[in-house]
């Protein structure tokens, strides 16, 4: 646990470093190795899951002529 | 989700569907959902099989602790054969860009109302990507400049001796702006002084994000009405063909409404997280 707790003290100060401004509060260690997923330029997986109503949806059932908007969120209930 | 629902039709009027993928059970969304008519597909992902599948789990969690299995949160706008054209996370998740700040990046408008302030050199037009949000949001100012005919202003950067524009904003605790991002300027040799300097005429937009605290960080700032105003100057020295004039200072002034956190939470026996 103790090296897990280092590495990630780590990579925290390094991200905390890697944008120089204000802030209004320090970086929380729960930033550390924020990953942002697929690249600009890649394509993303497809899935397959209901929505609140039990709808199954997939990227082609949700996008619009233009393409779609997907947020991922934490929870809708806290 | 709810300043998202807000702006659902928004971004289905460019084309863009629009959903979201959040780790709780279809139960707690429909609970959620119903509560709040939230319009947008909130898909549910229990088993954070599409988190994983993205490689956005927050791995910085336990196990063993009922928040395991959340992601990262951001949003990629994706083409129509799911390619990334843009993504908005952020490097402190707590801080969340509005769905406003992503329809102003993507697509310019915000039809929000401007405010104006007109000078003989300029009209200046200010506006901001939202009205309201929620505390912790990432929010984008958008200010207009129209030059006046012949008229044009230094850009940042150029050597000193000249003023170039600059747009500060004061100093305030809830709150902090990051910096703003000019516009590229074009150079030009004005036969006055025979130098060709970089500078800007005609029209430009500038924008400069700011980030609003968590409901501890800006309460404090906020009018019993919860408005929060948020104030700053632009600075500029104007120059036609034939003078340069004395610059001139326009405070400039936003005031938004912050709404409160959520704390209603679904039934005791549907949560996940006690």
């Amino acid at each position: 646990m103790r090296p897990l707790l280092t590495l990630a003290l780590l990579a925290f100060l390094a991200a905390a470093q890697e944008t120089d401004r204000p802030r209004l509060h320090p970086l929380n260690p729960a930033n550390a190795n924020l990953k942002t997923g697929p690249a600009v330029g890649a394509k993303v997986p497809d899935f397959n899951a209901p929505d609140q109503n039990g709808k199954a949806q997939t990227l082609a059932s949700l996008r619009g002529p233009k393409g779609l908007m997907l947020v991922f969120t934490r929870s809708a209930d806290w | 989700m709810v300043d998202l629902n807000a702006k659902y039709d928004q971004f289905r009027a460019k084309g863009l569907g629009v959903a979201i993928v959040s780790y709780d059970s279809v139960a707690i969304l429909k609970n959620f959902g119903d509560r709040k008519g939230i319009r947008i597909p909130m898909l549910s992902d229990p088993e954070s099989k599409i988190i994983r599948a993205f490689g956005i789990l927050n791995e910085n969690i336990d196990k063993t602790s009922p928040v395991y299995g959340i992601p990262f949160p951001g949003t990629y706008i994706l083409d129509t054969k799911g390619v990334v054209k843009s993504k908005y996370f952020h490097d402190d998740y707590t801080e969340r860009f509005s769905a406003g700040s992503v329809l102003t990046r993507e697509f310019g408008a915000t039809g929000l109302e401007s405010t104006k302030v007109d000078t003989p050199h300029v009209t200046l037009s200010y506006t901001a990507s939202d009205a309201s949000f929620a505390p912790g949001r990432r929010l984008t100012l958008i200010l207009d400049v129209d030059f006046k005919p012949k008229m044009h202003v230094y850009a940042p950067g150029i050597e000193s001796g000249y003023i170039p524009i600059d747009w500060t904003m004061t100093k305030a605790k809830g709150w902090e702006a990051l910096a703003a991002e000019y516009p590229a300027s074009h150079k030009v040799h004005l036969p006055v002084i025979d130098e060709t300097v970089p500078v800007y005429d005609k029209h430009i937009r500038i924008t400069r994000d700011i980030i609003v605290g968590q409901a501890a960080e800006v309460g404090p700032s906020l009018a019993p009405d919860r408005t929060l105003t948020v104030e700053g100057t632009f600075r500029y020295q104007a120059c036609d063909d034939k003078e340069c004039y004395v610059p001139r200072s326009i405070p400039l002034q936003w005031k938004f409404k912050v709404g409160e956190m959520e704390t209603e939470r679904v039934p005791a026996e549907m949560r996940r997280r006690p």
